[in-house]
C-alpha cells in the first residue's frame, strides 16, 4: 500500500516536473540555457566585448567599448538595426542644467531632477543610479550632440512631443501635483525634431554611425541564443544563429552584454511575469522584444527585478482640451488627476482598477469633433444623471462626482487630486460625452520595464547579491531607471544609453 | 519583369489559400492594428511615420508613397500593387517574402491579419 502511494507520489512528481519544463519550453526559457565552455569545439570569431542588440543600450555599450580601447561586436537578430529604440519617440530624459536647458533660458539642478525622480519613482527609485545618472546627466547630453545626434533649439509647450520641431519640453508629471511642490519643474525631455514621433530613427542612425566608425561590427541577421559558461561560472562568449542559420560560437574575451529590449512580444512570458501587461491591448516594439536576453542571464543565475512593471500609456492628449474633462472608474469616482503623464494615467487604470474599467467624462465643448482611433465613445447623453444611467454606474454616483468637481472648478480649484488650474472648467454643456478608456477596448500602448537585475556598471547581479563575471545587461533587459508608474519619456532610452555606455567602459576595465 | 512575375505568382499562391482566409472584423482591428502604430498611420492628415503612410493602400503600387523617403530599394522595385491577399502574404511570410524591405515583420495569426486588413480597407477616398 505504502509503496503504491509512494510509486503513484514518485509519478505524480515526475509527472510535474516534465509539465514544469513544458512550461519554461512554453516561453522560451529552454531555448536559452548555457552552453558549457568544453562543449565549445572551436571558436568562429572573437572579440573583446560581444553586445546581444542593436538598440540605445547595445550600441551605446559598443561605442563606448571602442572609445575605451577594445574591440566590440554587435549581433543584430534583424536585418535592420536600432531596435525598439529606432521605433520610438526618441526622446532622453535630461537635465541638471544641460546646454539645451540652458540656452533655451530654463534652470535646472542635479538636486532637482534627483527630488523629482527619486518622488516619482517611489518605493521602486534606485537611489544609487539615479544618483549617478543626474550627475552625470549634463555631460550625457553632450556626449549624445558629439556623437551626432541632433537638437533644435526650440521649446515646446505640448504635453506629447512637439510636432514638427520642438526639442525641450515637459515630458513627465514635473508640473503635476504632489510633485510639482516638490522639485522645482524644468523641462527634461530632449528629443531630435523629428515631423511625426520618429525621433528614435535619427537619434539610432546617428549613434549607428558613431559606433561603425569608431570600428564597431555589427553583424545583422544574427541571433544570440546562449551564454557560453567556463567551469567557473564566468561568461566566455554567446552562441549563435547567423545570417546563413547557420550556429556559430562566439568568443567574448572581456564580457557580453545583454541588451536585446523586454518581452512585450512573448505572450507566454508575458503572461507568467506581467499579468497586468498582458491584459493591455497594444504590445508597443519591435518584434525583437522577446525576453530572450532576461531568459539567457535568467538561466546562467542573474536575478530579476520588476518583472511585472511597465509602461501603460493612455494616449487622451494631444489635444489637451480632452483634460478638461474628468476620469471616473466603474464607481463613477475619480481616481487620477487627468493631466498625469500619460504613464501615470494608463498604470492607474492596468495596474489600481480590478476590472480595467474607467471613463472619461468631457461636456460639448471639449468632446473630440471627430471618431478617434484611441477611443469610442461609450454614452452620449443630454444629463449627467442620464448619462450615468447608460453607463450603469451606480445611482447618484456620477452626479454627485461631477457636482463636487464643478463646485470647485469654477473657482479653478480642484482640491480632490490638484488638477492644474488651466484644465479646470465646470462640465455644463450639453450633450455630454463618455468615452471608454477600459483596457478592453482602448489603444493603450504597453510595453515592459522589468528585467535582469544590475548594479551600476551594469553588471547582472546573481541570486545572492554578487556580479557575474563577465556579464552585463543594458536597455529593457535590465531592471533599470525605469518603472511603473512611468515618470516620464524619455527614461528608458537614458537609462539605456547611460548604463550601456557604463557597462563598455566597466568591461574595458576587465582583465582580458 | 523577374519582380511581376514573383508578384503574380505569389498572387496565385495566396489566391490559391484565400478559402481558408478568415472574416476579418474591422473593430477588433483597430486594436490589432495598434502595434503596427510604432510605424504607421493610416489617417490620410497624419501622413507618413516611420513607415509610410497607410492611407488607401489596397490598389496603390507598393512603394509609391511620393512623400515617403525611406523606401528600400526593394520595395521601389516591388512593381506590384498592394491588394489584401498580398498584404496578408508578406505578414504571414515573414523573411521570406519582401525580405529586405526595411519593415520587421510581427507574428500574428491570420484572424489578426484578416482583422488588420478590414481596418485598413475603410480609409480610402
Amino acid at each position: 500500500m505504502s509503496d503504491k502511494k509512494a510509486g503513484t507520489s514518485r509519478r505524480g512528481f515526475l509527472k510535474q516536473l516534465g509539465m514544469a519544463a513544458a512550461g519554461a519550453a512554453a516561453f522560451g526559457a529552454e531555448a536559452a540555457a548555457p552552453k558549457p565552455r568544453k562543449d565549445v569545439r572551436r571558436w568562429d570569431a572573437t572579440t573583446d566585448l560581444l553586445v546581444m542588440g542593436s538598440g540605445a543600450g547595445g550600441i551605446s555599450a559598443a561605442l563606448e567599448a571602442r572609445r575605451s580601447g577594445i574591440q566590440a561586436m554587435v549581433l543584430e537578430k534583424f536585418h535592420v538595426p536600432g531596435g525598439s529604440s529606432s521605433l520610438s519617440g526618441g526622446v532622453c530624459y535630461l537635465g541638471g542644467g544641460t546646454a539645451l536647458q540652458k540656452a533655451l533660458g530654463f534652470a535646472d539642478t542635479v538636486e532637482d531632477m534627483y527630488r523629482y525622480m527619486t518622488a516619482a519613482s517611489g518605493l521602486y527609485a534606485d537611489e544609487k543610479k539615479i544618483q549617478l545618472y543626474c550627475e552625470g546627466s549634463v555631460a550625457h547630453f553632450d556626449w549624445l550632440v558629439a556623437n551626432g545626434v541632433r537638437y533644435a533649439q526650440k521649446f515646446s509647450e505640448e504635453k506629447e512631443i512637439s510636432i514638427p520641431d520642438g526639442s525641450l519640453y515637459y515630458c513627465g508629471s514635473e508640473l503635476v501635483h504632489p510633485y510639482r511642490e516638490q522639485a522645482r519643474p524644468a523641462p527634461r525631455g530632449h528629443v531630435p525634431p523629428s515631423p511625426h514621433l520618429i525621433g528614435g530613427r535619427d537619434l539610432m542612425k546617428a549613434l549607428t554611425r558613431a559606433a561603425l566608425d569608431a570600428g564597431v561590427q555589427l553583424k545583422l541577421r544574427c541571433s544570440a541564443e546562449r551564454l557560453i559558461l567556463e567551469s567557473d561560472g564566468s561568461v566566455a562568449g554567446v552562441s549563435a544563429t547567423d545570417e546563413n542559420g547557420k550556429s556559430i560560437n562566439i568568443r567574448a574575451t572581456r564580457g557580453v552584454v545583454l541588451a536585446a529590449g523586454g518581452f512585450i512580444h512573448n505572450r507566454p512570458m508575458l503572461e507568467r511575469f506581467a499579468p497586468e501587461l498582458a491584459r493591455c491591448s497594444v504590445p508597443w516594439g519591435r518584434a525583437g522584444d522577446l525576453g530572450q536576453g532576461i531568459l539567457m542571464g535568467m538561466a546562467v543565475g542573474g536575478a530579476v527585478q520588476r518583472m511585472h512593471h511597465g509602461f501603460v500609456i493612455l494616449p487622451m492628449y494631444p489635444p489637451e482640451t480632452i483634460l478638461n474633462g474628468i476620469l471616473v472608474n466603474s464607481r463613477g469616482q475619480r481616481f487620477v488627476p487627468e493631466d498625469g503623464y500619460y504613464g501615470l494615467v494608463g498604470h492607474e487604470i492596468a495596474f489600481k482598477l480590478d476590472d480595467g474599467q474607467a471613463y472619461m467624462i468631457v461636456d460639448k465643448p471639449h468632446a473630440f469633433a471627430w471618431k478617434d482611433f484611441r477611443f469610442n465613445v461609450a454614452a452620449e447623453a443630454a444629463t449627467v444623471a442620464e448619462l450615468e444611467g447608460r453607463l450603469k454606474l451606480p445611482e447618484g454616483s456620477l452626479q454627485q462626482t461631477v457636482e463636487y468637481y464643478n463646485r470647485h472648478a469654477k473657482d479653478k480649484r480642484d482640491p480632490l487630486l490638484h488638477k492644474a488650474e488651466k484644465y479646470l472648467a465646470p462640465l455644463k454643456e450639453a450633450p455630454f460625452v463618455a468615452y471608454d478608456v477600459g483596457l478592453k477596448n482602448t489603444f493603450m500602448p504597453v510595453h515592459t520595464f522589468g528585467g535582469l537585475q544590475t548594479n551600476v556598471d551594469a553588471q547582472v547581479i546573481n541570486a545572492w547579491g554578487d556580479p557575474i563575471p563577465g556579464l552585463y545587461a543594458s536597455g529593457r533587459t535590465s531592471a533599470g531607471l525605469p518603472v511603473a508608474p512611468y515618470i516620464g519619456s524619455g527614461v528608458s532610452i537614458g537609462d539605456g544609453t547611460f548604463f550601456g555606455r557604463r557597462a563598455g567602459r566597466h568591461a574595458a576595465g576587465r582583465k582580458a | 519583369m523577374k519582380h511581376a512575375l514573383t508578384a503574380a505568382f505569389l498572387l496565385a499562391l495566396s489566391l490559391a489559400t484565400a478559402a481558408e482566409t478568415p472574416k476579418g472584423d474591422a473593430e477588433r482591428g483597430r486594436l490589432v492594428f495598434g502595434q503596427c502604430r510604432t510605424c504607421h498611420y493610416p489617417e490620410k492628415a497624419y501622413g507618413d511615420h516611420n513607415g509610410p503612410n497607410l492611407y488607401g493602400i489596397f490598389g496603390r503600387k507598393a512603394g509609391s508613397v511620393p512623400s515617403y523617403a525611406y523606401y528600400s530599394e526593394e520595395m521601389k522595385k516591388a512593381g506590384f500593387d498592394w491588394t489584401p491577399e498580398l498584404l496578408d502574404f508578406w505578414l504571414a511570410n515573414m523573411g521570406k517574402f519582401l525580405p529586405a524591405s526595411t519593415m520587421v515583420v510581427f507574428e500574428t495569426t491570420p484572424q489578426q491579419r484578416a482583422d488588420i486588413i478590414e481596418y485598413l480597407r475603410q480609409f480610402k477616398d
